[in-house]
């Protein structure tokens, strides 16, 4: 509420939002290096891999333990989904779509944490901006889409034959009888994929974080005036309630991207589109 | 996609696959131009593209249970 509480306009307010939506970052234009979202997704990878690892190592036979269940039925789950929507076999699809899944959940996860917590810790160590969640940051949504578009390509040229793959291109949508259009449908479509992939995950966080943020405020008023402070159970009730709400998004889009990537590589694997 | 179990699935995007479409139909067409230097044609051609097909793709997602 530190930002809130330094103006008395509705400037103030602006601030406070702009400055929460605003990457630590280094270099300029193309070049920009988010370093919040790459160290906290980085991060939580490690935290991922490091865990996972702890549970596999110290897996029992017989009947597991509390958080082992937990993990084993996480496992499950993701092996069921490959099992039904992906055609055919390939080790690299389920492995793949658990760090999805895992990875996306932690990520939104810090959504859960207060949004002014870490910027103030942040600011504490001399860190003039930090942006928590890094799926609200485009770059990251986005670089997991192209690589999953990268994969639906290779597989799509593994599968098909680079030949077979470019003939989906040219009679897919009508026929025979209007190639160029063909071209130009198809081409707009599997761009359209990793487009929509990426774009929804980063909406769905990014307008999660705002009206967290929003929420805050209500409270942040409070610096204003003593008597602002009528909003305070407002606010604490306003902010359970979409916490509540919010852990069912932020794990619907992590399961809706993992399920998305099976599908895409799935139809890359069929030979009749 | 007849071979798999759960084509279902991919009708969560249906919404996402219209509006994405038309805004990768947008992008083709801007980046053609400015390649081409003929400003507003392609961007204009590859749009109206993008919104046809879009309109059919999520057509023929909800009409087809085979989603072919």
């Amino acid at each position: 509420m530190s930002q809130a509480a330094e103006g008395s306009s509705g400037a103030s307010t602006v601030e406070y939002i702009q400055h929460h939506l605003q990457n630590l970052s280094v270099g300029e234009g193309f070049m920009t290096w988010n370093l919040d979202t790459i160290f906290i997704s980085i991060a939580l990878g490690t935290l991922m891999v490091v865990v996972g690892g702890r549970v596999a190592r110290n897996a029992t036979e017989g009947v597991p333990g509390g958080f082992q269940n937990f993990v084993e039925s996480i496992l499950e789950f993701v092996q069921t989904q490959v099992k039904d929507s992906f055609p055919g076999h390939n080790p690299l699809i389920a492995p793949l779509a658990l760090t999805i899944f895992v990875w996306v959940w932690l990520m939104n996860f810090m959504d859960l944490i207060p949004v002014d917590l870490l910027p103030l810790i942040g600011t504490w160590i001399g860190l003039p901006y930090l942006k928590v969640v890094p799926t609200t940051d485009l770059s990251t949504p986005m670089a997991m889409a192209l690589v999953v578009f990268g994969l639906t390509l290779f597989y799509n040229i593994k599968v098909k034959g680079l030949g077979g793959y470019l003939k989906m291109f040219l009679f897919h949508p009508f026929g025979k009888f209007a190639v160029p259009a063909n071209i130009v449908m198809t081409t707009i479509e599997e761009i359209a994929k990793p487009l929509s992939l990426g774009l929804r995950l980063f909406g769905n966080m990014f307008a999660g974080e705002l009206v967290f943020l929003l929420i805050a405020l209500l409270g942040g008023a409070a610096a204003l005036g003593a008597g602002l402070l009528i909003w305070f159970p407002l606010q604490v009730v306003l902010d359970l309630a979409w916490l509540l709400f919010h852990i069912l998004v932020i794990t619907l889009q992590a399961f809706i991207f993992m399920v998305l990537t099976i599908v895409y590589l799935g139809m890359a694997h069929t030979t009749e589109h | 996609m007849s071979e798999s179990k759960k084509p279902g699935l991919l009708l969560i995007g249906v919404g996402q696959i219209l509006t994405s479409m038309i805004v990768s139909g947008f992008l083709l067409g801007y980046l053609l131009d400015l390649y081409l230097g003929t400003q507003p044609i392609f961007i204009l051609i590859f749009g109206g593209l993008g919104f046809i097909g879009g309109f059919l793709k999520v057509y023929r997602l909800l009409t087809d249970p085979e989603l072919q």
